[in-house]
Parts: structure tokens; sequence; C-alpha cells
């Protein structure tokens, strides 16, 4: 019975969980969400490409004409890429609700303008 | 075996284990006399892996080798690249190294108090252990900026610094911790359906606990005083001062207390780490070619000792890498435990050496051509050993 | 005379007959698992109906449309048998307790001895519905079961008829009736029996500490594993209708029953002690770990029963 005030205790207070669809808890500072690429300073050098664990990364094209294209499916978000990037073009987002049925969706084009 | 036992299997499916193994027991009558223990069901060819990517990318594989301890493989596996290079990191980044070490410990043992609370039925407790364990997953997230893979470790330093705002919070919640988790301790020890089900059950002696090389919580509950922390400390451990928690129960609850206990204590080794952390850098830039060395790298990740070994040919990738994790360590200790004892305990003393089989299963031995994969032997591992280096 | 037998049926099927039973055994799961979760801190049911009110009863028509499935090594006949028992049993004993009035729907002098004997039947099902299912599990569940009926028989037995003595009558409703007029609730008069009715009424309703023979950590859901679909909603039905019939005879022995205060309906007086009874069950099902049959076994026969007997000798002093 050494439970029972922490029980009698627990029946009044509001439970822990959030009712998560409806309400969104924000993540902490800092927190690696979906990487984004900053096209004006990308240089196309390729490392992020290079240092990928999953090969999520992938470029079409070299130096300055490079299309680069981020498969979300594969992305484990370590945030190697933004660190290693020569010119920090990436940025981690705190965006994390990036789930999705349709696997052309996962898919993330980043193209000169 | 005589003719009156009988077989009963556990495993790869059953609700007491969260990962698939076998585990087979003779009886008789409610009681455990043999058991038998068939490792290999989900074997997944990391160490393989390992060979085909590049130092930094093994990196983020050794994280994903486990779940819960990911901090401790990725320190485990930097600390052997950097020993490869020769290298030093900076002190500030050791300590860091040491913070979200010991952040890790809290929630794997708070975990593991939860589900040990689950298998034997006391789902209240579960639910109260677990709901506190969010305050620590929540230190992580802001200090390593993710709740499960930190990826905080590189290979010559930390990635990321703690500033006073982190540090600020984190004191904040370790205080919850605290009191939270001192509640808990005095609580089991008085409760008595608690007792009733882990006192005197999977007794593990002490000199059977050092016979079959028990480490972690396992060795320490049977009072082994064996952690890598003193033994042979690495990062920052040797600076600050510690206990090292020693139960002499030799039983379940032992188990329990001993975790419990060392909740308090890494609380206090983090306390103490963010007193004593010195300024300055947090990473050494190194390069991605490693000079051909071999290294051996120890940490006492939060279920016992574990250990890498590196092999480097001078590629940017490792020529061998091989893990032995902790539950492999405490297997035999394991089948130990559970003769002698009553079926019904199984899940519990299955439970108290914080089993992670997914970590743990290395050799499946898999040929393409019979379309048959099966277990070897030592004495078959030996010879195909022997065979493969004459051949090359 | 016709409309007499006219409103018997009626009485029998709506209120407060099947219909009745049945939405209070839905509302009163649902009033068990949101206590449950509020003490652990939880949501529970949430979002079926007005704060997950209708979660029960989805529950059970979700599994009605699910496949049924009969697993090849089972007794057939005894497959089909135990969950239209496990239903009715509960069901028909609930009809001998005062619910709505001071008189049950049926009462007769001797329906305590037939309550006990659909007790000791439901715990017989159950053995037999899983140690005929051909799964080891629920096998073990099911011997489980009966194992742990010789632990709380015999105590649960001398506190059910504990009440009878001093209202010297083995009808419920005379003996609730008796506790309401002489203002001597069974509570008061006999506090061990009514703790040892409590402890076996968790026992009977396989509840924690007491949930051996379905551990769902040690042998998954013991003896109601094979059942599916259909089956299965009926089994769940029936544990819904018990824990009603539980906290029913809690009420009617040890609580005065239904009775008129005031201008309350003895109705609503009923249901103010029922779920004051479901809510101490709930309590404590949260409080304890699950014990091991062995430790039940003589835990039950080194304290529970001597206490049901000091009890009983107690009684037997006075009255």
């Amino acid at each position: 019975m050494a439970f029972a005030r922490e029980a009698l205790r627990n029946i009044f207070k509001k439970p822990i969980t959030e009712k998560y669809p409806f309400e969104r808890r924000e993540p902490a500072e800092g927190f690696r969400g979906r990487p984004i690429w900053d096209m004006k300073k990308c240089i196309g050098c390729g490392t992020c490409v290079r240092v990928c664990p999953v090969k999520a990364v992938e470029m079409v094209g070299r130096g300055r004409e490079a299309i680069i294209k981020h498969h979300l499916e594969r992305c484990i978000y370590c945030g190697q890429c933004a660190e290693s990037c020569p010119t920090k073009a990436i940025t981690m987002t705190p965006e994390y609700e990036l789930s999705d049925t349709d696997k052309s969706r996962m898919l993330h084009v980043y193209e000169r303008k | 075996m005589s003719g009156s036992t009988i077989k009963i299997i556990i495993g790869p499916q059953h609700p007491a284990l969260k990962e698939p193994e076998r585990f087979i027991l003779e009886t008789e009558g409610e009681y455990v006399v043999d058991v038998k223990v068939r490792i290999g069901y989900i074997h997944r060819g990391i160490e393989k892996a390992m060979e085909n990517r590049t130092y930094l990318q093994g990196l983020y594989l050794s994280e994903r080798v486990c779940g819960i301890c990911s901090d401790a493989h990725t320190t485990c596996y930097v600390q052997g690249v950097e020993e490869l290079l020769g290298i030093e990191p900076p002190p500030r980044s050791r300590f860091i190294r040491v913070i979200v070490a010991e952040l890790e410990r809290i929630h794997s043992h708070l975990l593991w108090l939860g589900i040990a609370a689950h298998e034997i039925g006391f789902d209240t407790l579960f639910m109260y252990v677990w709901r506190d364990r969010e305050v620590v997953m929540d230190l992580l997230e802001l200090v390593s900026g993710n709740r499960v893979n930190y990826a905080i470790n590189t290979i010559g330093g930390v990635r990321r610094d703690l500033n006073n705002g982190r540090i600020q919070k984190m004191l904040k919640g370790l205080k919850i911790l605290e009191d939270r988790t001192k509640e808990y301790l005095k609580m089991i020890g008085r409760e008595q359906t608690v007792l009733k089900r882990t006192v005197n059950i999977g007794n593990l002696s002490k000199s059977d606990a050092i016979k079959y090389g028990a480490v972690g919580p396992t060795a320490r509950a049977s009072g082994v005083k064996r952690d890598v922390r003193v033994d042979d400390p690495y990062a920052a451990y040797d600076e600050i001062s510690f206990n090292v928690i020693v139960e002499d129960g030799c039983d379940c609850l032992a188990r329990i207390m001993v975790r419990g206990r060392e909740v308090l204590e890494s609380i206090h080794i983090i306390r103490e780490a963010l007193k004593k952390m010195p300024d300055g850098e947090i990473r050494v830039r190194v390069k991605p070619r490693i000079p051909p060395a071999e290294a051996l790298s120890r940490v006492e990740a939060p279920r016992g000792e574990l250990l890498y070994y590196i092999k480097s040919n001078g590629t940017d990738k490792p020529e061998r890498c091989k893990i032995r994790t902790p539950t492999l360590a405490n297997i035999p200790s394991l089948c130990k435990m559970l003769v002698g004892g009553y079926i019904a305990d199984v899940p519990i003393v299955l439970a108290g050496i914080d089993p992670c089989f997914a970590c743990m299963d290395r050799v499946l031995i898999i040929d393409k051509e019979k379309r048959k994969a099966e277990v070897w032997t030592l004495d078959m591992l030996r010879r195909y050993g022997r065979e493969w280096y004459q051949k090359r | 005379m016709v409309s007499e037998a006219l409103n018997f049926v009626l009485q029998l099927l709506i209120f407060p007959g099947f219909l009745f039973i049945i939405c209070l055994a839905f509302f009163s799961e649902w009033v068990l698992r949101k206590f449950v979760a509020r003490i652990q801190n939880r949501m529970g049911p949430t979002y079926t109906g007005y704060g997950g009110v209708l979660q029960p009863f989805a529950d059970f028509i979700k599994l009605l449309g699910k496949e049924d499935i009969i697993p090849a090594f089972a007794e057939k006949s005894f497959f089909t048998l135990t969950p239209l028992l496990c239903l009715a049993l509960p069901l028909t004993a609930i009809f001998v307790l005062p619910i709505a009035d001071h008189q049950a729907l049926i009462s007769f002098e001797g329906d305590l001895i037939f309550l006990a004997f659909t007790f000791t039947m439901l715990t017989i099902m159950v053995f037999l519905g899983g140690f005929l299912s051909g799964s080891i599990f629920s096998m073990v569940g099911g011997v489980r079961a009966a194992t742990q009926l010789l632990g709380y028989e015999i105590p649960f037995l001398l506190v059910l008829f504990g009440p009878a003595i001093p209202a010297s009558s083995l009808s419920i409703s005379k003996i609730s009736m008796w506790q309401a007029q002489n203002n001597a609730w069974g509570l008061w008069t006999q506090p061990i029996g009514f703790g040892v009715l409590v402890i076996c009424l968790l026992a009977e309703l396989e509840l924690l500490p007491f949930d051996i023979p379905e551990a769902e950590t040690e042998i998954v859901a013991g003896w109601n594993v094979e059942f599916t679909g259909r089956r299965l909603a009926l089994v769940r039905l029936g544990r819904d209708v018990e824990l009603v019939l539980a906290s029913a005879i809690l009420v009617d022995l040890y609580l005065g029953g239904p009775q008129q205060v005031w201008i309350i309906p003895p109705i609503v007086i009923f249901l103010v002690k029922m779920f004051a009874c479901l809510l101490l069950i709930g309590y404590l099902k949260t409080l304890f770990a699950r014990f091991r049959i062995d430790q039940v076994l003589s835990g039950m026969w080194k304290y529970v029963i001597p206490a049901a007997m000091i009890q009983f000798i107690i009684l037997k002093l006075i009255w």
C-alpha cells in the first residue's frame, strides 16, 4: 500500500499527456528537424553528398549550376551536412511533422533561380 | 536431463521479450532446471556495414546499434578513432561527453525501472516512472537537439556547446529527477507486493557474477565492484569524484536498487561536471584518412561494459570494427539466474539484466545457395577464422 | 394479469433488466478506465462521445465486426459455449440483486446460494474455456484461474453468507432491506468481512494484484488469448457485467442496498453506492504488483481464510 498516497494525489492532477494533434509543443532550441538548402549560398561543392551517412542528398550537375535533391525518407536528421557545409548554406529547421504517405512528396528539390 | 522435464520455449516472440530471442527452458513442475539460449534472431550486419562507410559516417551507424544507449556507442567509437589518430579531445568536450553520458544513464535506468515494474504487473509505477523520464528526455533534447539519437559526439570532440541558459534549465530538471527518484526508491522499498516478486528472485551470487563475467548493474547488484568509469577512466571521469554503487542483495530487488541509486549518483556526477567544466574549444579538426593502427576502446554504457575494437588500414574506411555489447556479456549470468527459479518469474529475471538483444546479435551465417541460415558453434567459427587468415 | 406479465417482461428486458444492466456495464467500464487512467496521470478514453464515454461500446462494436477464428486444436463446443456463459451467468446473477427497488426482480429464499453457485460456475467456465482453447498460454491461464479459485472460494463463501446471519434470511433482498431498516450496514457491523469480500472480488474479477490468469507479460492474455471477434466481444462484455455484479454485491450485502432516503429514489442511492464501490476496486487495482500463483494460495490460506473465519465466529457470538 506504499503507493496509496501517491495514487490519491494524482487523481486530482491534470493528465500529463499532451493531446498531440491538437496541442503541439515547441521543440527545444536547436532541435534538428528538416534541413533546408539556401541555394544563394550553395557553391555546389558536394560536401553534403559526401558526408551524408545515409546518402539522402543527391547533387545533379556540378558547381554553381548544381541542383540539390534531398530525399527526406532517407534522412536521419543527424545534421552532419549542415555542420560540414563550408558556406553554411544548410540550416536545420525545427520542423518535425515530416511523415507522408506519398513518397514523391518526400523529395525536396532545390533549384537555382 | 531425465525424462520428467518439460521444455517450455520462450521466444522468439513472447510478450516478456521486447526483442526476438529464444530461451529454451527445461522445467520440472513450476521450476526451471536448465536454460538454453539461442541468439541471432535480430542480427543486422552492422559490423560489416561499418567497413563500407567512412569513419564519420560510421559514427552515425554506431549510434544506431542501440536506441537506448546510443551515446555510449558513439563515445566508445570516437574514443577508438581518436586513439587511432593519436589525438586528445579538448577538455571541455570531455566534460560535455560525461554530462550527456550520465543523462543517458538516467534515462536508460528510469526506462528500465518502468519495464521492470511492468513485468511484475505494476503498471502504475510504470506510468509514473515513464512520466518523469520525460524530464530527462527533454533535457537531452535541450543539450543535443534530439531525444534519442543525440549525435553529440564527433571525432575530435563534441558538436554542440552548453550555454548558461541550458545549464540553468538542466539544474532545474535534475532537481525534479532527484526528488522523484528518491521518492520511488522509498516507495518501492516499502511496497510489499513488489518485494514479494523481487526479493530472492533470480539470485546471482558474487562468485558466480565473477565466474560468468557479469558486467554493469548486473554485476554491481551482486556485490562486484566493476565499473569502467573507475577501473579505466575515460572522458573526464578521472577528474570527477563519485561512488560506485554496489548492492549485496544479489537478487532482482538489488538490481532495481542499484539502478535507482545510480540515477542519483549520475545526477551528482552531472552537477559536479557542470561545476568543474573548463572553458575553451569543444573540438579539434581531424583528417578523414587514418593511419594503419589498432584501437580498443571501453565505455561504461548504462547496461555495462561496452567494447569497440577498430582496425584502420590507411584509407578513410575502417578495415574491421568489432562491437561487444554488455547484454552479450550478461547472457551467461542470465542463464545462471533463471535456473532454479519459478517459470512465473522468468519475465522479471529476464528483464533484470536490461537485455538489448538487437545490440547483441552479431553472428548469423546465411548460406545463399542452400537458402539456409545456421548458427555456428565456437569450433566452427575458429576453423573458419583460421582458414580466412591463412588465405590472406 | 396480462398487464402484470407485460410489466414483468418490460422490467426484465429494459429497466432494470438487460438493457439497463448492459448500459451500466459499459458505463462502469468507462468509469473504471477513466479513473485508473487519472490515477496513473493518463488521459484514458477521450474522443468517443463526451470524455470518451462511448469508448467501451465502440470497442464492443468493433470486435463484433472482426474475424471470428476457431483454432484447429480447440474443443469447438466449449469454445462457443464459454463466451456465451461468460455473459449469461453474471447477467442472470444480477437479477437476484435488488437494484431499482427493495425487492430484486427475481427474489426467492436462498437466492444467495444461487449467486454463490453462479460465481463458481463462472470460474469453472473460464477454466474449461481456457483449457480447451488449444493454446499453451490459454491452458496455463485456465489452470491458474482454477488454482486461484481454490484460494479465494472458501473465504468468499464465508463472507457472502456473513450478512445473512443477522438478517436471518438467505434472500439478498431481505438482507439488504433488513440492513436498511435497522440502519446496520454490514460495513459497520462486520468490517473484516467487507475487507475480505473486496479482496475475494478482486481475485474473482482477475484484477491486480490477482490478475494471474491473464498476466500479460507472462502468458499474453491467459485464458482468453484464443478468443477473437464476436467471442472476445462477449467475453469482454461479460467482464463488464461482472464488474457491475461485484459492486452490486458489495452494495446489497454490506452497504444496505437501494434505500429510499427522503425523496431520492432508491435507484439513485444504489448507483451512488455502486460507483463508490467501483472506484474503491479501481483504486485498489492500481496499487499493487502482481502476485505469483503460489503466493496467492499461501496468502489466502494463511491470512484471508482465518480473517473470514474470525469474522464468522464473532458474528455467531453476537447474534
